[in-house]
């Protein structure tokens, strides 16, 4: 067969099978060429998840008439004046996506500038254009999309359920919307309204953490810590949430380099690692954060969907990353989540305050009675449990002056002075403005674990010296970046050296790891090494198994404390970092405002 | 099947052959156990793909055949049977169930078929031999503590029984390690083993074997291949697959050059390592030895309790050292030695150091420091 070029519809097709995997990557390449176009308002509307259709109108500057033919040929942008790849300031830059749509689909491009009276409408079926005719439209933009992937219907199969897709999609505008807080952002589907996302009025963080909340949900806005870090030429803003508020993937982290959406692993690993003394493994937590550094210093021009990106010094992002979580999350000190527990509370509260009278006097004989029943069991309980607390609540009183808790001081400790303990397993106490219930287990679990912790970071690691020094096979990279290392990797409690070129001696491991897979230990290493230029599985692996030993070490639930006991908990607590969790990313305690209380019984 | 068998020796036979039943089974006929009358015997066997053990004992047979029924389940029920009472095994009304008769109690289990049973490969075992039972207690007592658990290196999951040449006269050599330490033992080698090959037993044959070892009477018949060993003795007939792999070149790890003798009373050093490690909470539960000339140190820092101290006195005349070890290796060693004096020989804080029983030259161990 002889070489011959390929046809401008087949290359097309081509691209769109890299640039458009799924309907929702045309509603993203449509949505930031309108903010491209400097829109302040787009409205998307899709069919069927839109392999049926996709439509999106903006009010930006528009394509003058005679370009727009322009606009669907291959290669063809508005975006790079000067030709240049490394000064990509704008979403959109390859003048790729929409021949690649076009080629794939029924589409209608109807555009009009501000300098023209008229829009214009362009169509093209397959790739080929089928008419060119004046048409009606405010200024601003409208592409239609019907019948994606009719012209490769090998794509139409990949496609999943239409839940699926769907889901796809509005992932895709909520991220974008993340970044573009100054355009009002609609979706419709299926001619119902999805997300309505106005835009803010004012530029500052409150606003943009208002609408970054809106996207997330999960009372964000009132579980996060701000970050806002500036390193030479690179700023680092945006949000992150408490680790209490925490989600089981990572489909909520999201990381913006210059206003551009990107799920990269360096993200994810930053999290992971700024997070790791505070969350378990299988637990993710929620961040919004904004990297703006100058277009030279990175290449956004990696990956087909540009999901990914590359910096020319990794290293220091990462740093600045991580340095700017730990930073936020130690300041946060033992700052639980409170709001979760006022949804909790509100969630349980109607059910079982207001709706009894109701429920009583609604409801048939048979269950009134049985409802009178359980009215007089409770009773009966609520006044056992009466007689058993009065005497200690009268200790409340005496103790509380004994050791000089009185209202006067409570500001002075933010955790309270500790009241009384319900069902010998919380502890709550009363603070300047609300009360505190604390998890005692799980908060002394934490202060031990604090506590060996800092008792490890102290000294050396005890090493094991091996009988049967293990022999693991590496390429011979992996080999150099290990001996590089080599000291390092000894404090923690790992003798290596070098053995042949591509091969490693293990001759002494941390002796509390006695049973350790030791090949799979080095090759966790070594990844950890080239991910992120530390040492982290063994410390990880170390702390793992400090965190059982601090598990069983702890105070359970069940134990009787007496009042100093409860305050000295609480006042270690205060003074003890991260003390807001325990290991397993729980709270360790919550606490109520008066004012959620007042809510609650409806005075404000 | 109809048969009676008194309780005591149902239950001693049940006792052997349950053990070997995995609690849980995704194959649920190896959660039973078979049962085999003929003429005037019953056998029992059990097995969980790798051992199998069969054991057969007189019983008074009505009617022959063979069934199979949960182990577990029904050692429970003889167990809690009267002692003296007899016991009635009857699947002939229904091959579907196992009918168990004792006294006024009636217990009917349901069986599976005979044939689903598996019957491991019974290849030729060419090397036969007598083992005093003497012998077989203490090449597995001597070693079994030091079997490795770690199973990448499945290899060392088990006690690597082989002959071997010492000054001139062939023993028969046990060995086990976890890559931390090792220990080795030697009994003179019965007529007929000599050409036998290094086999691996795996830990949990070892320790199924330990407790049958408690009834062994005075000698075991064993018999090898490349794959599988096999125990015989009192109607028990124990038969194990082999682990598949190479046992490292131990020797190259038992160091020769160590010059540096300490030998100090066994109890006394026992306890004193126990007591001071007492104090630390640590897992790794690191102990230091100083020795100096006729005095040992033994220490232990831990970070949240203190520290602990204690001295003894040593025959050591050599230059002074400082070593660590973990004390649980070190306690487990020396519980092994039966004699008085135990004796260390070390050379410096990273190298290997050697402890023996000063009245038994058969065993040896090996100890690897730790760095604190
Ligand atoms: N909504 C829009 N408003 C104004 N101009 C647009 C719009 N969509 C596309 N264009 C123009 O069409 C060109 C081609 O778009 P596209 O194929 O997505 O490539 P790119 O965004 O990489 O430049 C853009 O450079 C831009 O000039
Ligand atoms: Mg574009």
């Amino acid at each position: 067969m002889k070489i011959r070029l390929l046809p401008d519809k087949t290359v097309n097709q081509i691209a769109a099978g890299e640039v458009v995997e799924r309907p929702a990557s045309v509603v993203k390449e449509l949505l930031e060429n309108s903010i491209d176009a400097g829109a302040r308002e787009i409205n998307i509307s899709v069919i069927d998840a839109g392999r049926e259709y996709i439509c999106v109108t903006d009010d930006g500057c528009g394509i003058p008439y005679d370009e727009m033919e322009l606009a669907l040929q291959r290669h063809a942008t508005s975006k790079l004046p000067e030709n240049n790849l490394d000064n990509i300031r704008l979403l959109g830059f390859r003048g790729e996506a929409l021949p690649s749509i076009a080629s794939v689909s029924k589409l209608n491009l109807i555009s009009r500038t501000s300098i023209s009276d008229q829009a214009w409408k362009l169509s093209i079926i397959g790739g080929n254009k089928e008419g060119f005719s004046p048409a009606a439209h405010n200024i601003g933009t409208t592409i239609e999309v019907k019948d994606l992937f009719f012209a490769t219907p090998a794509r139409l199969k990949f496609l999943k359920t239409l839940r699926t897709e769907q889901r796809h999609i509005v992932d895709v505008v909520k991220r974008i919307a993340m970044a573009s807080p100054i355009t009002t952002i609609k979706l419709m589907a299926d001619g119902r309204q999805i997300l309505n996302l106005p835009s803010i009025k004012e530029n500052n963080d409150q606003s943009i953490l208002s609408r970054i909340d809106k996207i997330f949900g999960s009372d964000f806005g009132s579980n996060c810590l701000q970050i806002d870090v500036k390193r030479e030429n690179v700023t680092l803003t945006g949000f992150a949430g408490l680790p209490t508020l925490n989600k089981t993937n990572s489909s909520y982290q999201h990381l913006f380099v210059n206003g551009r959406s990107v799920r990269d692993k360096l993200l994810f690993s930053c999290v992971r690692v700024a997070y790791r003394d505070f969350l378990a493994n299988d637990r993710f937590p929620l961040v919004a954060l904004f990297l703006d550094v100058p277009p030279d210093i990175v290449d956004v021009n990696v990956h087909p969907a540009k999901a990914e990106v590359r910096f020319s010094d990794t290293g220091v992002i990462r740093g600045l990353i991580i340095s700017a979580l730990k930073h936020a999350l130690s300041n946060a000190g033992h700052r639980a989540s409170t709001s979760s527990s006022l949804a909790a509370l509100g969630a349980t509260n109607p059910y079982v305050l207001p709706n009894l009278p109701l429920h009583g006097r609604q409801t048939n004989s048979h269950s009134a009675n049985y409802h009178e029943i359980q009215m007089s069991i409770n009773n009966s309980l609520n006044s056992d449990r009466l007689e058993l607390y009065q005497p200690s609540a009268k200790n409340d009183e005496n103790t509380a002056k004994d050791t000089g808790y009185d209202s006067a001081s409570l500001g002075d400790f933010p955790l309270g002075a500790a009241r009384t303990q319900i069902h010998e397993t919380y502890i709550v106490a009363q603070t300047e403005d609300g009360i505190i219930i604390v998890d005692q287990h799980a908060a002394h679990e934490r202060l031990v674990y604090e506590e060996i912790k800092s008792d490890i970071e102290k000294k050396t690691v005890n090493r094991q010296c091996l009988l049967l020094p293990e022999i693991v096979n590496l390429e011979e990279w992996q080999v150099e970046k290990l001996c590089e290392k080599s000291d390092e990797l000894k404090t923690a409690g790992l003798l290596i050296e070098p053995f042949g070129k591509s091969s490693v001696i293990v001759r002494e491991i941390p002796a509390i790891l006695k049973d350790i897979n030791i090949q799979l230990l080095v090759e966790e290493i070594v990844d950890d090494l080239v991910e992120n230029e530390k040492v982290l599985s063994i410390k990880d692996r170390i702390t793992d198994i400090y965190s059982t030993v601090a598990c069983h070490g702890s105070v359970r639930a069940g134990r009787r404390l007496n009042h100093e006991e409860m305050n000295s908990l609480l006042r270690k607590m205060e003074s003890t970092p991260h003390s807001g969790q325990c290991n397993h990313g729980r709270p360790t305690y919550i606490e109520l405002k008066l004012k959620d209380i007042e809510k609650l019984f409806g005075r404000k | 099947m109809k048969l009676t068998i008194e309780r005591g020796l149902l239950m001693k036979v049940l006792g052997h052959v349950q053990s070997v039943v995995e609690r849980r089974n995704t194959i649920p006929v190896l959660s039973n156990v078979k049962f085999d009358a003929q003429s005037e015997s019953l056998s029992l066997n059990s097995t969980d793909m790798d051992i199998d053990i069969v054991e057969t004992v007189p019983a008074a047979v009505e009617t022959s055949g063979s069934t199979t029924a949960p182990a577990h389940t029904l050692f429970d029920i003889v167990r809690q049977l009267p002692e003296g009472s007899q016991v009635e095994l009857d699947n002939t009304e229904d091959s579907q169930n196992l009918v168990l008769n004792s006294g006024r109690s009636k217990f009917t289990l349901s069986c599976l078929p005979t044939e689903d049973f598996p019957v491991l490969s019974g290849d030729e075992l060419p090397h036969n031999f007598e083992l005093p039972a003497k012998a077989l207690r203490t090449l597995i007592d001597r070693t079994k503590f030091a079997i490795s658990t770690e199973e990448t290196r499945y290899y060392l999951n088990g006690i690597y029984i082989h002959v071997s040449d010492v000054d001139g006269t062939t023993k028969l050599r046990a060995v086990a390690t976890d890559g931390h330490r090792l220990a080795k033992v030697e009994v003179d080698c019965p007529q007929g083993a000599e050409s036998m090959p290094g086999v691996i037993v795996p830990r949990k044959a070892v320790t199924e074997l330990r407790k049958l070892a408690e009834e062994f009477g005075e000698n075991i018949r064993v018999s090898v291949s490349d794959t599988r060993i096999r125990f015989s003795f009192d109607g028990v007939v124990f038969t194990t697959k082999l682990i598949d792999g190479t046992f490292p070149d131990y020797g190259r790890v038992i160091p020769t050059g160590n010059d540096k003798v300490l030998e100090v009373n066994t109890s006394d050093f026992s306890e004193a390592v126990s007591r001071v490690s007492a104090i630390s909470s640590d897992k790794s539960r690191a102990i230091k030895l100083g020795l100096t000339s006729g005095n040992l140190l033994l220490s232990v820092i831990s970070t949240e309790n203190g520290s602990a101290v204690e001295e003894l006195g040593v025959d050591y005349s050599a230059d002074g050292v400082e070593i660590g070890f973990n004390s649980r290796y070190l306690l487990d060693i020396t519980q092994q030695i039966e004699g008085d004096l135990a004796r260390f020989t070390l050379a410096d804080s990273a190298s290997p150091t050697l402890v023996q029983d000063t009245s038994d030259d058969t065993t040896l161990y090996v100890l690897m420091p730790m760095r604190v």
